[in-house]
């Protein structure tokens, strides 16, 4: 099961650095968003004690959407281009979400380390606990792409399958959201990992909750 | 690999009533029918991509009954709404079969079931959406038969192919036919007379 599921890795990654639909279109959504923002309010507009729970939302923000626009292709892309049916036919379905969601993984990863980096400097984020903001960013990769692996999966065959994800992710994604940002908030102010300890404890509940019932969700959404 | 009094019904629409018959070795199974009469959807059912509304597909393996979920192993499939991936050349597409199917390959005897399908070696590390349609049908076709399957699931094979690939196909069937189950919908008088049994679905 694992070399299958990283050969559809390998696969996804290949395709995408030939075609870099999915990365160009999240990154020139979130630098577009971050450059907006930072020429609004730039590092200097927000009063001091405002600046963590702002620019905290503002971060998550930018990321959540952004991602949005790039995530459900994994899924989307194999309906449009007909493979779907010849993947379907060649991969066990654990597999293929598996690679899927390593894929999204790799994809949310790569956003953050163009994005967060240059929100900090374009906005004057400091952040006093570094590696908790770390250890909230791979939680919150993990959580976020297992959410959109599975809704990309439910949508992909419906029209309108864009709004359609946007819709469904949302609400799904909304307490996720929340936690990241109330970490983030928390990884700004203190150094100390029981700070960002309750979001995090939480964020990776999430995501576990999700991994697992996608296990058993997956295969019947995929040969239905 | 059998299958018993098969329906299938889209809404109100009724596709396929009461279709039976049996796929086994050295018997090519033909299927025909007007447009619309459920050609593809019957091998759709056979390969469990789709469930059917009333009866049974069932694959024997050596006396015992397949389970669906490793039907796939068994089964090779072409079919004019299955596409390979064009980002990927036509080495990188059979790689990645070879790979999601747990086989050993090696890139030779890659390259070597492509040239036997009639492409040129230049074209294998062209990605597959340089290619013309004919040639795409013959990645298609080296899909299928790249894991040996002894299910053989044919629709329409050779369309978009030359005369020269008419043939390739048929020598393809000819060599296959005495191991392998092969089924084959179409319409086109010339893969209709590889059959040895038909069924023929009405419109």
């Amino acid at each position: 099961m694992l070399a299958e599921a990283l050969a559809v890795l390998a696969k996804e990654l290949r395709s995408e650095l030939r075609s870099r639909v999915a990365l160009n279109a999240i990154l020139l959504f979130a630098l577009t968003t971050l450059v907006a923002v930072a020429y609004q309010i730039g590092p200097y507009r927000i009063h001091e004690e405002d600046r963590p729970h702002l620019l905290a939302a503002l971060l998550w923000i930018i990321l959540f959407f952004a991602a949005t626009s790039g995530l459900a292709r994994v899924f989307v892309k194999e309906e449009d281009a007909h493979t779907a049916k010849t993947l379907r036919l060649a991969a066990r379905a654990g597999a293929v979400f598996a690679g899927k969601f390593a894929f999204n993984v790799v994809l949310l990863g790569t956003l953050e380390i163009v994005v967060v980096p240059l929100f900090c400097v374009l906005l004057g984020y400091r952040v006093a606990g570094p590696s908790n903001l770390v250890l909230l960013l791979a939680a919150g990769t993990v959580a976020l792409a297992a959410v959109a692996t599975m809704v990309a999966a439910i949508i992909s065959r419906a029209s309108g399958s864009g709004t359609l994800f946007a819709v469904l992710t949302v609400p799904l994604a909304l307490p996720l959201l929340v936690m990241l940002i109330q970490g983030t908030r928390a990884a700004a102010g203190s150094a100390e990992l029981a700070a960002v300890l309750p979001a995090l404890r939480g964020i990776v509940s999430l995501a576990g909750v999700t991994l697992v019932s996608s296990v058993f969700l997956f295969p019947v959404v995929w040969h239905d | 690999m059998t299958f018993e009094e098969i329906g299938k019904r889209f809404g109100n629409r009724s596709v396929l009533a009461g279709v039976s018959g049996q796929l086994r070795p050295g018997v090519v199974l033909v299927v025909t029918g007007p447009n619309g009469a459920g050609k593809s959807t019957l091998l759709n059912i056979l390969s469990g991509l789709i469930p059917p509304s009333r009866g049974v597909v069932s694959y024997q393996d050596g006396g015992s009954e397949l389970p669906r979920e490793r039907w796939f192993s068994v089964l090779g499939v072409v079919a004019p709404d299955m596409a390979m991936y064009e980002e990927l050349s036509a080495l990188e597409n059979l790689r990645l079969f070879t790979r999601l199917r747990g086989l050993p390959s090696s890139d030779a005897s890659l390259a070597s079931l492509l040239s036997e399908l009639g492409l040129a070696p230049r074209e294998h590390h062209r990605p597959v959406a340089m290619y013309s349609s004919g040639m795409k049908q013959r990645v298609k076709l080296a899909q299928a038969i790249v894991h040996a399957p002894p299910v053989l699931l044919l629709d329409e094979p050779s369309s978009n192919l030359d005369a020269a690939g008419h043939e390739l196909v048929a020598a393809l069937l000819a060599r296959q036919r005495a191991s392998t189950a092969i089924a084959v919908a179409t319409n086109d008088p010339r893969e209709i007379a590889w059959g040895d049994e038909e069924i023929e679905l009405a419109g």
